[in-house]
């Protein structure tokens, strides 16, 4: 029986510093790990513990994933200690991926916060990997301030290019500075004058619990139904596996059931957005 | 199933023979308490079959408190020997019953729990029924018989100078044929032990009568409608939060994964965890979604009452009255359920 505790062997290949708070890593495990886009892994320091974080990087990329990762508690401090050549552990992929197929043909809107974005580009990347399949893509993402913004070359420069009739982009920020010549105001204001067939769309939406609540509300206020609104729920995913108990919400476990639930299969739960 | 006849001399013989292929453990009894203990090459002794339940729960033996779960990073091999299986002797019908929860837990796929799963696979449960009942036994009020059904591999009832033996398993079978000579006919016994079980569900029932605890198939729905009450400030007011009620529960089976370095290795442990700990699912970023005792308390209750009632068709309790016996708030369990 193979042990699904067991950690692959990681090497560490690069380190990008995102935003003052969030790095993301370049990892090589030793066995390849085949994730799909909203599935997530459990990371670990040997020796120290582990945590589960969702991979950022294309699901098409073989052998190498990234990950990116917010400095938030003790395991996360020590992981953005770690440098290019470094070992970590690596188990997974584990629980429920962005169901694409039901994707399909439909208008996508994205809206991602902070380091919400990390899941969300992994999605972006599998979504734009066969953007025929679907009729367009409107990523919005929010950040704190012009820092905080993550995959700055991507979200500002290179993906705004990708297909411009096709994949649009809405950028914010809470805060601007001297530098920021563009929109400013929470995500959900860019949820505003939507120019999207409503019928035929889903949104995604990724980021803080906060951030989601005010997004998931904002969405059912332009029109979305809860069965067209699709969630990841960041709980205490610490086994992977269904067992640990820590991850339970209501009937399910974000763990096995999710991390990425349709919103109306877990409306009714208490404590969702806690 | 097939019933016969053991003698109790028989039975130690049958225990000795068993000591070759099992570790075994069975009751002793301490301050009017029952613990498990290591059979050794002089049999059962002093050992208690029948009675109550003991105090630590059966899964104590298959989910251990603190087990490693994996080695890392090491050239070597695992460097743990390999272990005979275990054989429990004297287990109850709720330590049974605590398997179907544990078994869907731990046995569950895609991802089965090599250490339970194989403990479970090589393991031996020679049961037996209950004799008397404990002041906090409440097995009967949730349809919980206070002697086996099933899930075990032998069930022993206890008659005055043997036992009357039933196979509940492949397993079970065999090892009454390979020891047949040990067993005699049951049939001047069945009688006395149908007589006995009747007699005892009986009394179990009149003593929980005082304790209104509300009809079986009725509790999920009341759970329900308390969810938003305030009966959960008031249940937990006098929870000091130490976890024992989660400890000694035989269906509670939560862990929290701790990983070391022992010298050139590291190891990954398994070590039981409450859920009544304010950390439990609180993620690094702060977000906590039971900040409060009240809902902690509510989330054990809705675990054991609601959400396995749900998944497995049944409750995560077992009615032995463990959590009671326990809890230095005097939290009683029965008076929680008869306020549902």
């Amino acid at each position: 029986m193979e042990n699904p505790y067991l950690p692959v062997k990681t090497e560490v290949l690069d380190v990008t510093e995102e935003s003052p708070t969030i790095k993301t890593f370049r990892l090589k495990p030793e066995v390849p790990l085949h994730f799909k886009a909203g599935q997530f892994i459990e990371m670990s320091i040997p020796g120290k513990g582990e945590a589960p974080f969702t991979p950022s990087s294309s699901p098409y990329e073989k052998n190498k994933l990234e990950i990116t990762i917010m400095k938030a508690g003790k395991i996360t401090a020590m992981i953005h200690n770690l440098k290019k050549g470094d070992t970590v552990g690596l188990r997974g992929p584990y629980g429920k991926e962005y169901p694409l197929s039901e994707y399909e043909g439909k208008e996508i809107l994205l809206v991602g916060g902070g380091v919400g974005l990390a899941p969300l580009r992994a999605l972006f990347l599998a979504l734009t990997h066969d953007i025929e399949k679907y009729k367009s893509v409107l990523f919005c993402c929010g950040s704190r301030t012009p820092s905080d913004i993550i995959y700055k070359d991507c979200v500002l420069d290179k993906w705004q290019n990708l297909d411009k009739k096709r994949v649009k982009f809405r950028i914010t920020v809470d805060r601007k500075d001297d530098s920021w010549k563009g929109n400013v105001g929470l995500v959900t204001t860019t949820l505003d004058k939507l120019d999207i067939n409503l019928k035929n769309s889903v949104s995604i939406v990724c980021g803080p619990p906060i951030m989601m609540k005010f997004a998931t509300f904002k969405l059912i206020e332009v029109g979305y139904k809860p069965e067209q609104i699709y969630l990841s729920m960041e709980k205490n995913m610490s086994c992977g596996i269904g067992k640990c108990g820590h991850c339970r919400l209501g009937n399910f476990y974000a763990c096995k059931d999710g991390p990425v639930f349709r919103y109306d299969k877990i409306s009714h739960i208490h404590e969702i957005w806690d | 199933m097939d019933l016969y006849f053991i003698n109790k001399p028989n039975l130690d013989r049958l225990v000795k023979s068993l000591l070759k292929t099992y570790k075994i453990f069975a009751p002793v009894k301490s301050d009017n308490n029952r613990f498990y203990k290591k059979v050794g090459e002089d049999g059962l002794g002093e050992s208690v079959i029948g009675e109550i339940r003991a105090v630590e729960p059966i899964k104590s033996f298959y989910f251990p408190a603190r087990t490693k779960i994996a080695e890392y990073f090491s050239s070597k091999e695992d460097s743990d020997a390999k272990e005979k299986p275990i054989a429990i002797i004297g287990a109850k019908s709720c330590d049974l019953v605590s398997f179907k929860v544990m078994d869907y837990v731990y046995g569950q796929e895609p991802f089965r729990d090599p250490s339970y799963v194989l403990k479970r696979e090589e393991g031996l449960i020679i049961s037996s029924d209950c004799t008397s009942y404990g002041e906090t036994c409440f097995c009967v009020a949730i349809d919980i018989m206070p002697y086996p059904t099933e899930g075990f591999d032998i069930n022993l009832s206890e008659l005055e100078g043997g036992y009357v033996v039933e196979a509940g398993s492949g397993k079970g079978e065999k090892i009454i044929r390979d020891y047949f000579k040990l067993f005699q006919s049951a049939e001047p016994y069945v009688e006395k032990r149908n007589a006995n079980r009747k007699k005892l569900k009986e009394d179990l029932l009149e003593h929980v009568k005082k304790s209104n605890i509300p009809p079986k198939d009725s509790i999920q729905k009341a759970f329900k409608s308390k969810f938003d009450s305030t009966l959960w400030e008031e249940v937990s007011k006098t929870c000091v939060e130490c976890g024992a009620c989660n400890m000694i529960c035989p269906a509670c089976h939560c862990f929290i994964i701790m990983d070391q370095k022992n010298e050139d290795k590291f190891e990954r442990l398994r070590m039981w965890d409450s859920c009544l700990l304010m950390s439990f699912a609180r993620v690094a970023g702060g977000a906590n979604p039971r900040k409060l005792l009240a809902h902690r308390m509510r989330n054990r209750f809705d675990k054991k009452f609601n959400f396995f009632q749900d998944t497995i068709g049944r409750f995560g309790c077992t009615g032995c009255g463990r959590c009671t016996e326990a809890c230095p708030g005097k939290i009683d369990i029965r008076e929680v359920l008869s306020k549902f």
